[in-house]
């Protein structure tokens, strides 16, 4: 049993190495520089069309955003599968919560004075970067993310569950039937008052927004779930 | 020629990720190796048209020409993605250790508990 397990073991590691190199040599000998119709075309014109001057979220937001829409779908159905397929919501009535596990306070007195201090200041540049998404580095997914490593680090000094998440979900359902909303209005049927640049910045931070929104309550509905759910 | 891209390490890592999905009888690994897979898969997309000397696409054209932002945008939904499934894999997991106590593919509930 385990000579068998390990002789396959090496077979595998043997026809790994083989289509490695398979792959290394088709991909070194035969790959032809193709010239780039796509880049050409998103970079010729993107802050006439668009009003942004940043490119990555012209393409996303502009160009591509079927992209944005199914992946805000995507996220949305993972965070409803991470509360309802879990055991915890399944078996919810032989399993009680533990109220001393959850109002525990035994952490360290150091960590709790530096969050504090850091805690605006990781929201401001949340902010910052969700706001200006359009015109510099940054974008709605990433300042979502620094939103939710805020409420991160707001389970280090206070580890207690008393976030009500069934809110969050609702919150964050109304969010993706926005984003749905907005650019099917905006883009495809073309509704909005005056076609001028200030519009377009408009709808820029208005997206970017709401994508920041969406991810942050995603990411800290995820993050709430497994630590206080997930984690026995 | 210089070897050392980050194509080929895109390569490299992605391999070293199926590699471990095809060796590893720990469901944790498993996923522990999808991801590894996807980190390859986004080191490879985001270097695929690299040219040295350019600049980030932002704001108006200028002297030097712009980094591809085409890329950049794809690999921005697929991280998020790679979250989604990250969080799917972990919790139907736990479901699946909660009601069956099995933690490796190839094992019954009398065999748990020999380490590796």
């Amino acid at each position: 049993m385990k000579e068998t397990n390990r002789s396959i073991n090496i077979i595998r590691v043997i026809f790994m190495v083989v289509s490695v190199f398979i792959v290394l040599f088709f991909f070194l000998n035969y790959s032809e520089k193709m010239s780039r119709p796509l880049m050409d075309y998103f970079t010729a014109g993107f802050l006439a069309e668009t009003g942004a001057q940043n490119a990555v979220a012209a393409i996303y937001l502009d160009y591509r955003v079927f992209d944005t829409l199914l992946e805000a779908l995507m996220l949305l159905v993972s965070v409803m599968e991470v509360i309802n397929v879990s055991w915890a919501h399944k078996e919810a009535k032989q399993y009680s919560l533990e109220e001393e596990l959850f109002n525990r306070k035994d952490n360290s007195e150091i960590v709790i004075r530096m969050v504090g201090a850091i805690y605006p200041f990781v929201l401001l540049i949340g902010l910052y970067t969700i706001f200006n998404g359009h015109i510099s580095p940054g974008g709605g997914f990433q300042g979502g993310v620094i939103l939710a490593t805020a409420l991160i680090s707001r389970y280090l000094v206070y580890p207690n569950s008393d976030l009500d998440l069934e809110k969050l979900e609702n919150f964050e359902k109304l969010l993706f039937l926005a984003i749905v909303a907005i650019p099917v209005l905006y883009i495809f049927m073309q509704v909005e008052p005056f076609y001028s640049l200030i519009s377009r910045q408009f709808y820029m931070i208005l997206m970017n927004s709401l994508i920041g929104l969406k991810v942050f309550s995603g990411l800290s509905i995820i993050f709430y779930r497994f630590v206080f759910y997930e984690g026995r | 020629m210089n070897f050392i891209f980050g194509e080929i390490a895109g390569i490299l890592i992605f391999f070293i990720g199926l590699c471990g999905l095809m060796i590893n009888k720990s469901i944790l690994k498993t996923i522990m190796s999808l991801t590894v897979m996807e980190s390859g898969i986004i080191l490879f997309f985001i270097t695929i048209n690299y040219t040295p000397d350019s600049v980030p696409p932002i704001g108006q054209a200028q002297e030097a020409a712009f980094a591809d932002p085409v890329p950049a945008a794809l690999m921005i939904t697929a991280i998020v993605i790679g979250i989604g499934i990250t969080a799917i894999g972990l919790t139907m997991f736990m479901h699946y250790k909660q009601k069956h106590g099995i933690t490796h593919w190839t094992r019954d509930r009398e065999q748990q508990g020999r380490g590796l």
